[in-house]
This record gives structure tokens, sequence and C-alpha cells, in this order.
């Protein structure tokens, strides 16, 4: 039996009955959906060995082939699997840490991913550091056999629901740049720590602000050295762009069809304009999924390949896309709030206007396509001056 | 190697590359090939196709092909929309070579094939069934043709024959288009006999359709190949041009036109591959949205190159008008692409939505 095989057997035994309402949902901007029961099915696909299967087998996974995970991630779609809570964990942070952690941060924190009980997320925008990341500001040092932390990061996705951060902070005094960073491993459940969330467009608010004032971490709690956490911040942000595209892909795949169905309902599939923009936005998840194959081939082999610094501004303004697409296949319908709440689709129409901002502007994207993979001359830096826009 | 292709279509890709480059003394061919009043480069076909052994790229090895499938034609499609070489290859070793494959009898195969895989004959598709008249205009290639392959509808389906170019009552006309690197022309065979007709298979509609929409991916490839050139020419161009004391290239109004140049043509890889991988069922959709995207990709940035270039962008003596030409022609080559999204439309909400 294939992996694939396997895992939709469980999926059709185990996604049922009480786990019915997750159908579809949590996706992004419907991150508020059922918090209580999305957390009970990851434990549920944790107690199962269903997460970490693209894990190597010495720390618990299942070594799955890339054919396995693309099947492992479209049985999970076809299946109609929620958003997954604990993806940053599984996908960005269990790779770094298999990759850069010492065995014992790998004992230390690959269990929780794994049994779907400890959830993790990603500091590293600041206010003052958005596209030009490596401004940050937040400060850590060492006191004894403990890091103190302060600072203020922002557009921390799902803090509100995880248990750790992992950020980068200034250690070296007087350090600026991608120098004298610390990669650190944050428990976000102590005094030290504040959580704010950020309401969005959408109404619901998958972003934070998390606030540090003298947080504390193990001073073994740092993956990497002093000095090495630009390093390991841009490895993490490399996974980013790996398996865990394919996931996504199916989340699209999902919003795609319901979109057709609504148009076949309420009779937009008529309209020819419509159908054009439906086949290119078809023709527009089929790019993606071999753009991720060819990566990810690309990765396995040990080779960067070029291709892959499309792929997020790509998705992103695809996403964006469909958004508007699904506005306009509602008609007039998409004016009217459904019970006072945003739908699904009101939802992904707000929600994708930050689909082209966070993790890289589209116009950062195009900033590093054209210096990395065209080899085009880099942005001039400003050199700490700031130039007054008002004259 | 990059995935999905292997070590032999490297070695194709090299080949095809380092002949097309040196052939061409680094982009003079479209020009020469325009001067020359003929839209086929005969010496350079002798080389490519018979001595270089292109021509067999996509055939089995049982008729003395080099049995690399449409990876390997897709490889060579490329370098060819990278170099606008005027070979009749997208027709020979394109859409005839798949027909005679596909549907063509035990004697058909035998009795063609191999001289298309050496080089011998050249060949043109011409869609019959769909000509009232016995004639068809814009015949891609056929005026250089050796071969001319004709559809038919019969009672059933659709049957395929072959006629010789020296058949008697044959009219060959040729067209003078836009694009002056690729030969079209008319055909007529309403005065040539049925004995002149030599019988080459049976294919039903469908399979037809199929076919035909499977020949797409090799235009789209060739379609790639142009742009990457055009993309090339103007990264080059950026990189030297001086103003305002610095590399045009280092303008971000620039960089970022580039980008988006290159983000167009890497998907447009992607839809093509995919569609050359695709397995049976899934192959027409795959080829419709490949065509029909790189296509598009390819107008848009021959486009883009011409305004990055600035003035020089413009005039004849540089040559990416040629690949702007040979763009436009291939959006309207097997359609355009609105059609093919609309097709793709029919299949998305069943035909009768």
């Amino acid at each position: 039996m294939t992996l694939r095989d396997e895992f939709s057997a469980w999926m059709s035994a185990n996604f049922c009955g009480e786990f019915e309402p997750l159908r579809g949902r949590a996706t992004p901007g419907d991150e508020d959906a059922f918090p209580g029961l999305r957390l009970k099915w990851e434990r549920k696909m944790g107690e199962a060995g269903w997460i970490g299967v693209g894990w190597p087998a010495e720390v618990g996974g299942h070594g799955a082939t890339l054919d396995e995970l693309v099947g492992f991630n479209e049985e999970y779609a076809k299946h109609g699997g929620p958003g997954r809570a604990g993806h940053i964990g599984e996908t960005l942070f269990a790779p770094t840490v298999i990759a850069y952690g010492t065995k014992a941060q790998q004992d230390k924190y690959l269990p929780g991913i794994k049994a779907g009980t400890e959830f993790w997320c990603q500091g590293y925008s600041e206010p003052g550091a958005g596209s030009d990341l490596s401004n940050i500001k937040t400060k850590a040092r060492l006191e004894g056999d403990q890091w103190i932390v302060d600072g203020q990061k922002i557009w921390t996705s799902l803090a509100m629901d995880s248990d750790y951060v992992f950020t980068i902070a200034r250690a070296e005094v007087g350090s600026v740049g991608r120098h004298g960073l610390v990669f650190l491993l944050i428990k976000l459940n102590q005094k030290g720590v504040e959580i704010r969330p950020i309401k969005q467009m959408s109404g619901t608010a998958e972003f934070n602000e998390v606030y540090f004032t003298e947080a504390v971490c193990h001073k073994e709690d740092i993956i990497g050295g002093v000095g090495d956490g630009w390093k390991i911040a841009m490895a993490l942000l490399g996974f980013e762009r790996g398996a865990s595209t394919l996931g996504q892909q199916m989340t699209f795949a999902n919003e795609f069809e319901h979109i057709v169905a609504l148009a076949k309902k309420n009779g937009a599939a008529q309209d020819p304009h419509i159908r054009q923009r439906i086949a290119k936005a078809y023709a527009g998840l089929k790019i993606m999924r071999m753009t991720a194959l060819r990566t990810l081939e690309a990765a396995q082999a040990g080779e960067v390949s070029k291709e892959g610094y499309i792929s997020k501004i790509f998705w992103a303004t695809w996403h964006r896309d469909l958004g508007e697409l699904a506005m306009d296949v509602m008609g007039a319908d998409a004016e009217v709030l459904e019970g006072g709440e945003y739908g699904k689709l009101q939802k992904l129409f707000l929600f994708s206007r930050s689909d082209t901002i966070y993790a890289g502007t589209n116009q950062i994207q195009r900033n590093i396509i054209s210096e990395r993979a065209l080899g085009m001359p880099k942005e001039p830096r400003g050199g700490g001056t700031v130039v007054s826009g008002h004259g | 190697m990059s995935y999905p292709f292997t070590d032999d279509h490297d070695m194709i890709r090299d080949a095809a590359r380092g002949f097309l480059q040196a052939w061409y003394e680094g982009g003079k061919g479209p020009e020469r090939i325009y001067q020359s009043g003929t839209a086929y480069d005969a010496a350079a076909w002798k080389s490519f196709a018979q001595e270089l052994g292109m021509a067999g790229i996509a055939i089995d090895e049982d008729y003395g092909g080099a049995g690399l499938g449409q990876l390997g034609r897709i490889v060579v499609m490329e370098e060819l929309g990278a170099s606008l070489c005027a070979m009749p290859f997208l027709t020979t070793c394109g859409i005839v070579t798949d027909i005679i494959q596909t549907a063509g009898e035990p004697i058909a195969k035998n009795r063609f094939l191999k001289k298309i895989a050496s080089g011998e004959i050249k060949a043109a598709y011409c869609d019959g069934h769909e000509a009232r008249d016995k004639k068809v205009t814009h015949v891609a290639h056929a005026a250089e043709a050796d071969l001319i392959v004709l559809s038919r509808r019969v009672e059933d389906g659709i049957d395929y024959f072959a006629i010789d170019k020296r058949a008697q009552g044959l009219v060959i006309t040729p067209e003078k288009t836009l694009d002056p690197t690729r030969g079209f022309a008319s055909v007529d065979w309403s005065q040539v006999t049925d004995n002149d007709l030599q019988t080459i298979g049976y294919g039903s509609e469908d399979r037809h359709e199929k076919l035909i929409t499977q020949s797409f991916i090799a235009l789209a490839a060739e379609s790639i190949g142009g742009a990457q050139k055009c993309l090339d020419m103007t990264l080059e161009y950026a990189a030297q041009r001086v103003q305002f004391g610095r590399p045009i290239a280092s303008f971000q109004a620039v960089k970022h036109r580039c980008a988006d140049m290159f983000i167009l043509i890497e998907a447009a890889r992607s839809a093509t591959y995919a569609a050359a991988i695709a397995p049976p069922v899934e192959k027409s959709e795959a080829a419709l949205i490949a065509k029909a995207y790189a296509t598009d990709a390819f107008f848009k940035v021959a486009g883009d190159a011409i305004q990055m270039h600035g003035g020089i962008g413009f005039t004849w003596e540089y040559p990416l008008h040629f690949f702007f030409k040979r763009a436009r022609a291939n959006r309207s080559m097997f359609g355009r692409s609105s059609r093919d999204y609309d097709r793709l439309a029919d299949s998305i909400f069943g035909a009768h939505a």
C-alpha cells in the first residue's frame, strides 16, 4: 500500500463525525474558525503519525519521498482537510532544527510538533524592519545562563495560538544589518511576552504584535551561534519555498473548486469573460504545481534552481486575482453579509490583499529575482541616513 | 540537468544550441533569411536534420530515431525558438511525425518514418478535413515540404494521406507574411488524382483532436526559447547601456520589468514541461494551457524587450523585431489563446454549462 493510499484510507475513517464542521475551513482569512476543534484535529493527526511525514526517519518521520509528499498533500485536500494549525512548526521550524539544531534541541522540540500539541510562530518583522528585514532592533543579552530579550515583533502569524516563537534579535551591541544577530527559541507563555492581535480588513486577526519585555530563554535555546542568526533565518525561509507550498496549493485548488461550483449555480459560468478568467486561474494552478515540482526536485538533488524565485510572487498574485474573481462570480451577492458575517469568499477576497505584502512584497520579490536569478546590480543601501520625503 | 530532463536531453540541448549559435553567428540569421527572400534555410536543415540527426529526436528507435519523445523535442524547439532558424522542424518532426507514429499503418510507418528521422524528407501538415474545396491557406512550411500530409473527413472519423510535392496537379503558393522567418503557403490539391494520395492511416475525430492539440506543446517550447532569447538580449543591453552615470540595469524600473519577464518565462516553462510529461488523460488539457500561456508570454516578453531597449529596440537593424513578429505569428498559428481558454472553460464547467 502506498503512503498516499494509506493516508487516504485514514482520512476517510477519521476525518468525519465531530470533525465534519472543519471541512474546507480555517484557510487564511478564516483562521478563527473552530479553534478548539482544530487543535483536537492536530492531535488526532499527530497520534496517528501523520505529522512530520517528510522528516527523516532518524528524527521520527517517514522520510517520505517527493512523490509521497505530493500524494499526502493532495489526499489531505481531496478529503477537505482544514488549514493546518501546526504548519509553521512542522514545515518551517522542524526542517531548520533538523538541519542546524543540536541533538538535544531536536529531542526537546520535535516531539511536541509531531504530537500536534505544540505550535510555533515566526518572529522576524519589526515596525522598522519590514522589507528591510536586517534592520532588526530587538536586543538579546546573555545574563548567566539566560538570554534576556527586549523589543517588538510585528506581523507574527498565528502567535495567539502558538506555544513558541523563533525569532532573530541583535546580540552584539553596535552591530548593524545582517551581522551580530542570534536565532532564539522563546516560550510565549511567560510574563515578559505580550501578544496583541492585529485586526485585518477581513475582520479576522491572523497577524499579531509580539512585545518582549525582559523575556527570557535558556542560553542553549539558540540555533547556531551569535552572529549566525541571519544565516539560520534565511535557511528557514528556504524551506518556505519547499514542500510546504504543496499543501498551500491544495487549499487554493479547493477554493478554486468552490468558485467554479458557485459560477455553475448562479449562472456566472455563462459569462464569456468570467469563463476566460476561470480558465486562466486553472492554468495558474497547474503552473504552480509544476513550478513546485521543479524546485523540489532540484532541492532533492542538492541544487538551487532559479525558477524557485518566482514561487512567492506567482502564488500571491494568483491568489489576489482569485479573490477578485470570486467577488465577480458572486455578483451583487458579493456585497451582502450572510447572517451579518463575512462569508468564505469575502474573507478570501479581503485577506488576499495581504498575500502580495507579507513574506516579501511583490516589489521585494522583483528585486530578489532581478538580483539573484538575473544577476542585475543590487539596490543601493541608504547607509543609515533617512532621507525625508517632505523636503 | 534539471527536472524533468535527463542527461540525454542536456546533450541534445548543448548540441542544438552549439550548432545554431555558430550557424547564425550570434543572431544574424533572421536578417540573412529575410534577405534570401525565402523562409527556408536549406543548408541549415541539411546540417541540423541530417548530419546532427535532430529530425529523428522524437521518432522511435525502431525507425532510426533517437526515441527521446516529447521532452527531447521540447529541448530542440526551445533552441530553434532562440535562433529563429528557418527550418520545417515544427511540422516535420512535430505534427507529421506524431500523426504517422500514432495513426499510421505499418506500411506508412516504414515508408516515411525512417526518411523523416534521417532528415531526407521534410513535411507539412494541412488540415484538409476542414476545407470545402480542397484548398487550404496559411499552411506552415508547405513551400519547402517534400510531403504534404492531409487530413480528410470520412464517415466516422478522419483519415490521413500524403501527397508527394511532385504530384501532378498539386499547387503550392508561398505567402508573404509578417514574420519572414517561417514559411507559409496555400495548398491546393483539387486537381490531384486519387492515385497520388498515399494512405497513412485512420483516426477517430477525438483522437485527431488529441493529436493536433499535442503538437501545441512544441509551439509552446519554441515560444519559450524565443522569449528567453529576448530576455537575454535585454539583460545584456541593460548591463552595458549607461545613462545618468550608471548602467540602466541598476534602475528599479528596468529590474522589475526584467523580473516580470522572467516570471512569465519560468511559468511558461512549468506549463510546457508539465504538458510534456502529462499522462494521456491529461495531455490535451495540459497542452492547451502550455500553448496559450507560452505564446501569450512570448508576445508580452518580446514587446517588453523592445521597450527596455529604448530607441534601438524598434529599429530594423536590431534583430528584436524578428522575435516580436515570430511571437505575433505564434499567437495565431493554432488559433488564439482566448479560444484555448474557452475550451478549457468548457472542460471545467462541462460543455453546456
